[in-house]
């Protein structure tokens, strides 16, 4: 795009941006490292993975401060207000990715050495390795305002509500198996919550990736992966 | 909305449509202008080239562009200030209500009353507050002392200046502050009950605060007029219009809802524009 007469903003959005691919990198990484100290029960792994946390909520405030001081110094119209708003949603979105990873990371730090049918955490692996990559998807759409690449996140947002799915049920055969794993596999079911809702927080990404290009937002509904196993298991209620 | 003419001017149907997709608050809205396929030359260079856009009544149409572009001529186009000057020409058609004002026997003082015109730096007449409203009303109509009183009264309340000037009726236009200066001007093309208002940069000899009190009024009044104005302040635009029509080099570049040209506007030259990114 033409450089604005006035560059100090473009200075602005660029600083903007890269503050965001900042938080995106920590973000991404947070998630793959929780889910390596849960599966290999590595708790100073588990630490690191807490203790990242703050950075990435300064990084969300300092990109709110910028943007709304951008807002304030150039009012931004078009494009660029869009650009603007999308990387405050960004920022926010994020920011609770790094969140969820975190709780996965305290509860892999919680359940420690307890952790009793290792094969339950194959699927929320699986799970994990779907999430990290529609994250590192949409921060390239992203960076790259690649619409069709973020459409495809959002489309493929169903893959991971459908393995949610399936993961449940395989908990609780563990846990009708044995109650004495029901406590481990409780605390994996609050595992791939998290990771199903980092999910979300990608397709958010990546509607704003879509309203920031085109203007337009992307239909209300997508596509939904998730069946109606929910009814037919024993008649609990859904996590 | 009137069809009227739709068929002869692609653009003119372009800008319609586009209109229509919001839904309803579009069938609803009447055209109180149209300008068609309107060419514009100053001798023999050629200053509009094909403006074709309608005027929606009762909403606030914002024209914007870099100088030059051909906004201002397009104003004075709407109450053919134009005539004053020789050598200046425009072809096309502009119906006011259906009716084409470019039509040569068309009478200009008539139109001049029904489509008023403020300029860009206040121009009160150099006599007293009172007289600068009663002026114009006196061309076009007799009235009684009281009745006089009455519409003075009722002009300078509609310009929000009423409060301020109500003691100094008789005081010199002139002595006003210049923001004052523009409202009474306000007021005085609002006292002969215009059906059009054309607003040539209103505000850009005005400090803020006068800045909103004429932005307010703006507001006011969009409800019993259809406005027009040209601005080079584009948050101004997008604070008091409805509609926006980007003009660029003489030609109509864009037309549509202000909250679409000013967060997704169509047009790259647009969006150049208006993101302060223009070569």
């Amino acid at each position: 795009m033409v450089d604005h007469t006035v560059k100090s903003y473009d200075k602005d959005l660029e600083t903007l941006e890269r503050h965001i691919a900042e938080m995106g990198g920590i973000a991404e990484k947070m998630v793959v490292d929780a889910m390596d100290a849960l599966s290999s029960a590595d708790v100073t792994l588990a630490q690191q993975v807490v203790a990242t946390d703050p950075r990435l909520d300064a990084l969300q405030r300092e990109i709110e401060e910028e943007a709304v001081l951008t807002i304030a110094r150039r009012q931004p119209m078009a494009v660029d207000l869009r650009e603007i708003i999308g990387a405050i949603r960004v920022a926010g979105d994020l920011e609770r990715v790094g969140d969820l990873a975190k709780n996965i990371a305290r509860r892999s730090v919680k359940i420690g050495l307890e952790a009793r049918v290792p094969r339950a955490i194959i699927g929320l692996k699986h799970m994990n390795d779907v999430a990290t990559e529609l994250m590192k998807d949409v921060l390239d759409a992203y960076a790259q305002r690649d619409v069709e690449l973020a459409r495809a996140v959002w489309e493929r947002d169903a893959e991971l509500d459908a393995l949610e799915d399936s993961v449940f049920r395989d908990l609780l055969t563990h846990m009708m198996e044995d109650p004495r794993n029901i406590s481990f596999c409780a605390h994996l079911l609050f595992c791939s919550k998290n990771i199903e809702r980092i999910g979300d927080h990608a397709t958010n990404i990546a509607e704003t990736v879509f309203y920031l290009v085109t203007g337009s937002n992307l239909p209300a509904e997508r596509p939904k992966g998730r069946h109606t196993y929910d009814a037919d298991t024993t008649g609990t209620s859904t996590p | 909305m009137k069809p009227i003419g739709l068929e002869k001017s692609n653009r003119m149907s372009d800008a319609k449509a586009q209109l229509q997709s919001p839904g309803k608050s579009a069938e609803a809205m009447k055209d109180k202008v149209v300008i068609r396929d309107l060419n514009f030359f100053y001798g023999p260079s050629i200053a509009l080239k094909e403006v074709s856009l309608p005027l929606h009544e009762g909403k606030v149409t914002a024209f914007i562009g870099p100088s030059g572009c051909g906004k201002s001529t397009l104003l004075r186009v709407l109450n053919r200030m134009y005539d004053l000057y020789p050598n200046q020409r425009a072809e096309g058609e502009v119906l006011l209500d259906g009716e084409n004002i470019l039509a040569p026997d068309l009478d200009v003082n008539l139109l001049r009353a029904r489509v008023g015109m403020v300029f860009q730096k206040p121009t009160p007449f150099p006599m007293s507050v009172y007289d600068n409203i009663a002026f114009g009303m006196r061309l076009y109509e007799k009235l009684s002392k009281s009745e006089m009183d009455e519409r003075v009264e009722s002009a300078l309340r509609r310009s929000a200046l009423w409060g301020e000037v109500k003691d100094k009726l008789s005081a010199n236009g002139l002595s006003l502050s210049g923001g004052q200066q523009q409202r009474l001007c306000i007021a005085r093309t609002v006292a002969i009950s215009p059906e059009v208002i054309l607003l040539d940069e209103p505000c850009s000899a005005l400090d803020p605060i006068s800045t909103a009190k004429v932005e307010e009024l703006i507001d006011e009044l969009s409800s019993d007029y259809t406005i027009a104005i040209v601005t080079h302040n584009m948050q101004q635009a997008a604070r008091v219009s409805q509609f926006t029509a980007f003009m660029y080099l003489g030609e109509m570049v864009e037309f549509d809802e202000t909250s679409k040209v000013f967060t997704s506007p169509r047009d790259k030259r647009t969006q150049d524009y208006i993101t302060g990114r223009f070569g």
